[in-house]
């Protein structure tokens, strides 16, 4: 039996998708690098959470969210949540994913082609949970955003330990400062982003609390 | 056959449920008919506001379970309004085929002229159609879907036994359902909601607080999880497994055709 409530899967993929979707059809430079590969399928097994997500890209302007799959992949990767959000965020993807405790089988060119249409967009992940939130009578959904919430600072620092080792060990690697720059801005970006969406969470869990309390 | 696969509720001959009245069989059929008719213009916007839009969810995964692919034929049957085959019109693209059947003329008119609206229509085949006497060929499906309406089927081993007949080999049978909730508090906050919000909505919306009422008491009625999964063996599937949703507020079974 599946061990998540699949109902509750599907409202994240659903709303995921939905961000994912708009932001390429809103960003035109995307089409031509997800065209090229278009048809093909990903799995990513996150071990932390015990989950499997699917993504196929459909064609260059849709992109499909699956909590099942039964067909082969192209490209299957495995590793934790912190891992992934390392490569989420990443400046330099391939090196990201050399790096990581991620085990990859398959082709690398379509994750590494998601992942940099991915970091290039300012992807609004939280309008569309937040609006399925109201929708979904949502203790469950909002228990599990504030733990996944909660993760994610945890990773932030993860990351910038990681690079910075990653940086020492590989002496010679240093990058231009600049870029540097560009990737601490990145992370930043995402840490905005996710406390905005705490509080967001935070309003919605209050909002529910006064309606349940009698007047 | 096997008469245990028949729900409690079918033993006596004569008559069978209709909510939590007994009436006559043929009445039912008559009944469920009657309920779909006056709802049919509405049921979608009901749909939504019933389930508070989860039901898009619940369907959204029943697809993925199907691993629907091009080339494939697909039967939704009690498809009602066409949910469903529009989803997997897209999946099993031109060289596909999906069959749209229902006993219920009404609904099989909103749903054709919904999927008219999306412009899926090309692969699309709609059928009025008995679940417990289906007229297709044998082994001529490669996945059949029934979502919300093996509650609402008289006799429902007949109904899982045609199916078999109908599917190929390797091919699986999906039926989502509502059934028991797994805790007891959600059952409680649950009956409450079905019982005097539904109908009430049913009234304010739809006019029609009967229909609704027939609902919530057709879906108590349904057997619940463990039930199901023994008359899908008893029908002759193999492989029978459920997960649930929403609490098990609502449950997709699947079953193989060995
Ligand atoms: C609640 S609706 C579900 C419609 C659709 N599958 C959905 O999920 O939105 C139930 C449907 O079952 C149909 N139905 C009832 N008895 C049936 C039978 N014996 N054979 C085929 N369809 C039947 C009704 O006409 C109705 O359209």
């Amino acid at each position: 039996m599946t061990q998540h409530d699949p109902a509750l899967l599907s409202a994240a993929l659903a709303a995921a998708e939905q961000a994912l979707n708009q932001a390429v059809t809103l960003a035109p430079y995307s089409h031509q690098e997800l065209d090229a590969v278009s048809g093909t399928l990903l799995g990513i097994e996150i071990t932390t959470v015990d989950l499997t997500v699917y993504i196929e890209i459909v064609t260059d302007t849709e992109v499909r969210l699956m909590a099942h799959c039964e067909r082969d992949t192209d490209t299957f990767v495995r590793g934790t949540l912190e891992d992934f959000a390392a490569l989420a965020t990443s400046y330099d993807p391939a090196a990201t994913l050399i790096n990581s405790g991620i085990e990859l089988e398959g082709s690398s060119t379509s994750l590494i082609t998601l992942q940099q249409v991915i970091a290039r967009m300012e992807i609004d992940w939280e309008a569309p949970l937040v609006e399925l939130l109201g929708d979904v009578v949502g203790h469950q959904i909002a228990e599990g955003l504030r733990r996944f919430l909660r993760w994610g600072e945890g990773a932030r620092t993860s990351l910038k330990r990681q690079v910075s080792e990653y940086l020492q060990e590989e002496g010679g690697l240093t990058p231009p400062k600049a870029e540097l720059e560009h990737f601490y801005d990145a992370v930043q970006s995402v840490a905005m982003r996710t406390e905005r969406a705490q509080s967001q969470v935070e309003k919605l869990l209050a909002k529910a609390a006064a309606r349940e309390t009698p007047q | 056959m096997n008469d245990e696969a028949t729900s409690s509720a079918d033993r006596d001959d004569d008559t069978t449920d209709f909510g939590f009245t007994r009436v006559d069989r043929e009445a039912k059929a008559s009944m469920v008919r009657g309920v779909f008719d006056s709802v049919a213009s509405r049921y979608d916007l009901m749909n939504d506001l019933m389930s508070g839009g989860v039901h898009r969810l619940w369907k959204r995964y029943t697809i993925e379970l199907s691993a629907a692919r091009s080339g494939q034929t697909i039967l939704d049957i009690a498809g009602g309004t066409g949910d469903l085959a529009a989803r997997f019109s897209r999946l099993v693209g031109p060289e596909g085929k999906v069959i749209l059947a229902d006993i219920n003329a009404a609904m099989l008119e909103v749903g054709r002229d919904r999927l008219i609206d999306k412009g899926a229509t090309g692969n699309i085949e709609v059928v009025q159609a008995d679940a417990q006497a289906l007229p297709f060929k044998n082994n001529s499906v490669d996945c059949i879907t029934i979502a919300f309406g093996l509650r609402n089927v008289t006799d429902k081993a007949l109904a899982l036994r045609s199916m078999l007949r109908v599917l190929r080999p390797g091919g699986r049978l999906l039926v989502l359902e509502f059934s028991k909730p797994t805790s007891a508090l959600l059952g409680k906050v649950y009956d409450q909601y079905s019982f005097q919000i539904l109908p009430a909505m049913g009234r304010l919306i739809a006019q029609d607080a009967d229909s609704y009422r027939y609902l919530a008491e057709s879906i108590r009625k349904h057997p619940d999880q463990e039930t199901l999964l023994g008359m899908m063996e008893d029908a002759g599937f193999g492989e029978c497994r459920y997960h649930n949703m929403t609490g098990g507020i609502v449950a997709l079974h699947q079953g193989f055709k060995p």
